[in-house]
């Protein structure tokens, strides 16, 4: 077995308009920078995930683009669903996080199947939900940007991660809004900006539990310093902006 | 050279009262500072025939510029090569690009029977609105730039600012003409256009050259993720620096950029063919050569401003981008890494996540990052390998910074700016004027 990290960025071009990369960057400089090796892999349609993949990481896009993948994801539905259930690490983001709930009800054509990775449905909606949003979770304040119509309804078993304090989030549940869903290590969002670079405690969350599994030593040092110094600073700028003022409307 | 505007068909006495209370508002909203919409607003209530009668009198017609990235820039090349050939142009102020803008620039112009002088107007128009603008104004020429993943906080999907133009273009009465190289706009339906279409383009050659090729949006709906093959009318042959050899139809231009950058090459190749269409078999290539030598770069595009109110002194080179595409196709035409080195970006660009999506490998250093967002710009180069000196959030200080840093030997500092910063950088070197008049 190598001593390297494998991390699978799927469908880039198609879904990847959100800065997507910056997810697999932050999870690759930090490993990095702790001394661990990493093999960043992208996978179109039609190209193999490798069987020793350690994490999987899925962006953002248009629904045209959703249409345009799910016939390749679907293909993928038995590898994914037991990646996940054995304790792999997986992220994904707006378009992907629908394709990989139970069901996406666009406001025109046809509802399309997910692979029903996570236990949730989701309804395109007429309104946008743009701006910034923080999420109380486990790990820490999770802070950064949404943009998207949509509405999830969260199904029996779905388990969300956190609650939104800040900003207007994507589901309700139990008397409070939340914006991440949550299965074993495998996680369905709709923060972007990206969210791993500009949340560091919840990136080393999920590096913990994949160096873990792997047996592989690995912590955060003095090399990340900068890393979290730069993020500190984005947090507080966007904390300030979020409570000083209403940034919940973006000039359209 | 030809002179004079024919006589409009049906304007007259009729619209001194709506003209008139439009150009006091104008004049009353410019005494409370900045423009507004409300003298175009104004006017078009009192007159909803005035704008389409102004339009009409333009003997060349009206040109419209559509496109994610470049719409300014492209605009002024337009203009400047049609007065060239000794046309009158009429243009709309940088920005200026919504329906009640574009009726406020026209108001400003018109004599107050609603008459306007020019031989041709060339318009930037906000793609949100193109359509409905066409309804009014006919336009004989739309031009569409590109397709770029861009403001998806406010279109939300890149494929509906493409359906924008394409639909937008089904309204041109005279010609279409759209960049060969962009994979939505290379595969519009010729046929249900009303206009001939014509393709403008890069050289195949220059485009590989090129490290991140053209950063058009991928077209992720048709099952062809890239472009259609279509022939060029006008095609970047080569481009060095700020020169660059443009073929126009049968003819060559070598021309001079106002910038420089591939994307600004092919917004030469995407004016050359909308003015050799408008002029017909008047265009000349040399004329248009001139034109481009005219041309003065636009605010914050290839602009330099000393930065120490010397004009001898050492000097600032603004870079201004909107979008991950016109961010990287800037840093792919530097000539080696800036030898100093200021990035800034404010809360006028909502949405960073595409900072990600920049490969930053021609920069080794930024020496003082700024603006509201600073810290997650920062966050961004530093996950690149970028190096960075500081990072200060307030644009004042980060002057005073950059001015205080030993003088580089080029003599030049290159400042990287969103639109809001580069009018205050410009601002805090002396330079406080508003960017409103294109000429
Ligand atoms: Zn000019």
């Amino acid at each position: 077995m190598s001593e390297s990290v494998r991390i699978v960025q799927l469908y880039p071009v198609e879904l990847g308009i959100t800065g997507d990369r910056g997810n697999v960057r932050a999870l690759q400089v930090r490993l990095e920078r702790g001394g661990v090796a990493v093999e960043v892999q992208r996978v179109g349609t039609g190209d193999a995930i490798p069987a020793d993949t350690d994490i999987l990481i899925f962006g953002n896009g248009p629904l045209s683009a959703m249409r345009g993948v799910i016939d390749d994801l679907r293909d993928r539905a038995a590898q994914l669903e037991s990646f996940v259930d054995e304790g792999g690490s997986l992220l994904a983001v707006g378009g992907s996080a629908e394709l990989l709930s139970e069901r996406v009800e666009p406001l025109e054509g046809d509802p399309v199947a997910g692979l029903g990775i996570f236990p949730f449905t989701v309804q395109r909606t007429r309104e946008r939900k743009v701006g910034y949003v923080i999420v109380d979770t486990p790990d820490g304040r999770v802070i950064g940007f949404e943009d998207h119509a949509s509405r999830w309804s969260l199904g029996n078993g779905a388990l969300p991660y956190g609650t939104v304090s800040a900003g207007r989030g994507s589901f309700e549940h139990a008397g409070s809004r939340g914006e991440i869903v949550r299965r074993g290590q495998a996680f369905a969002t709709n923060v972007q900006g990206p969210v791993l670079p500009l949340n560091p405690r919840w990136t080393d969350a999920i590096l913990t539990s994949v160096t873990t599994r792997r047996g592989i030593e690995w912590a955060p040092g003095a090399a990340h310093a900068p890393l979290d110094e730069h993020a500190d600073g984005a947090r507080a700028a966007i904390e300030r902006l979020v409570h000083g003022k209403d940034i919940s409307s973006i000039g359209l | 050279m030809m002179t004079g505007a024919p006589q409009a068909r049906s304007a007259g006495i009729r619209y001194v009262f709506p003209v008139l209370a439009g150009k006091l508002a104008r004049f009353a909203t410019r005494l409370r500072g900045g423009g507004s919409a409300f003298p175009g607003y104004l006017t078009n209530k009192l007159s909803p025939s005035l704008l389409p009668t102004l339009a009409d009198q333009f003997r060349y017609g009206v040109v419209f510029v559509l496109g994610s990235n470049g719409k300014t820039t492209t605009t002024h090349m337009i203009s400047e090569v049609l007065r060239a050939h000794g046309l009158t142009v009429f243009t709309n102020p940088t920005g200026a690009n919504l329906p009640q803008g574009v009726t406020s620039a026209l108001l400003a112009d018109a004599t107050l029977t609603g008459r306007i002088r020019a031989d041709v107007a060339v318009l930037e128009v906000d793609e949100g609105y193109a359509a409905d603008l066409a309804d009014q104004l006919s336009p004989a020429v739309i031009l569409s730039l590109n397709v770029q993943v861009d403001q998806l906080y406010r279109f939300y999907e890149t494929e509906r600012v493409a359906d924008m133009m394409l639909d937008a273009s089904t309204r041109a009465s005279g010609h279409v003409v759209v960049n060969r190289d962009d994979p939505y706009l290379s595969k519009i339906d010729t046929t249900s256009m009303r206009g001939e279409v014509s393709f403008f383009g890069v050289s195949p050659e220059l485009v590989a050259a090129s490290a991140h090729g053209l950063a058009n949006a991928a077209d992720t709906r048709s099952g062809n993720t890239g472009t259609l093959a279509r022939d060029a009318f006008a095609e970047v042959l080569s481009a060095q620096g700020r020169s660059v050899a443009v073929r126009v139809g049968d003819a060559e231009a070598e021309i001079t950029l106002p910038a420089r950058g591939l994307h600004y090459a092919a917004d030469a190749a995407a004016a050359l063919t909308v003015a050799a269409r408008v002029l017909g078999s008047d265009f000349s290539a040399s004329k248009a050569a001139t034109g481009f030598a005219r041309m003065a770069p636009a605010y914050g595009r290839g602009e330099v401003i000393p930065l120490r109110r010397d004009p001898a002194g050492e000097q600032v080179e603004f870079v201004m981008f909107k979008n991950a595409p016109s961010l990287q196709m800037n840093l792919d035409a530097l000539d080696g890494s800036p030898e100093r080195a200021l990035m800034a970006i404010d809360e006028g660009t909502p949405d960073v996540s595409w900072l990600y999506d920049v490969d930053f490998d021609a920069l080794r250093r930024v020496d003082v990052v700024t603006g509201e967002k600073a810290s997650q710009l920062a966050l961004s180069l530093e996950h690149a390998g970028v190096e960075i000196g500081v990072v200060e959030p307030d644009m004042e200080k980060a002057v005073a910074l950059m001015r205080a840093l030993d003088p580089a030997p080029s003599g030049r500092q290159t400042w990287f700016v969103n639109y809001e910063l580069m009018m205050i950088g410009r601002k805090l070197l002396g330079h406080g004027d508003q960017e409103v008049a294109r000429r």
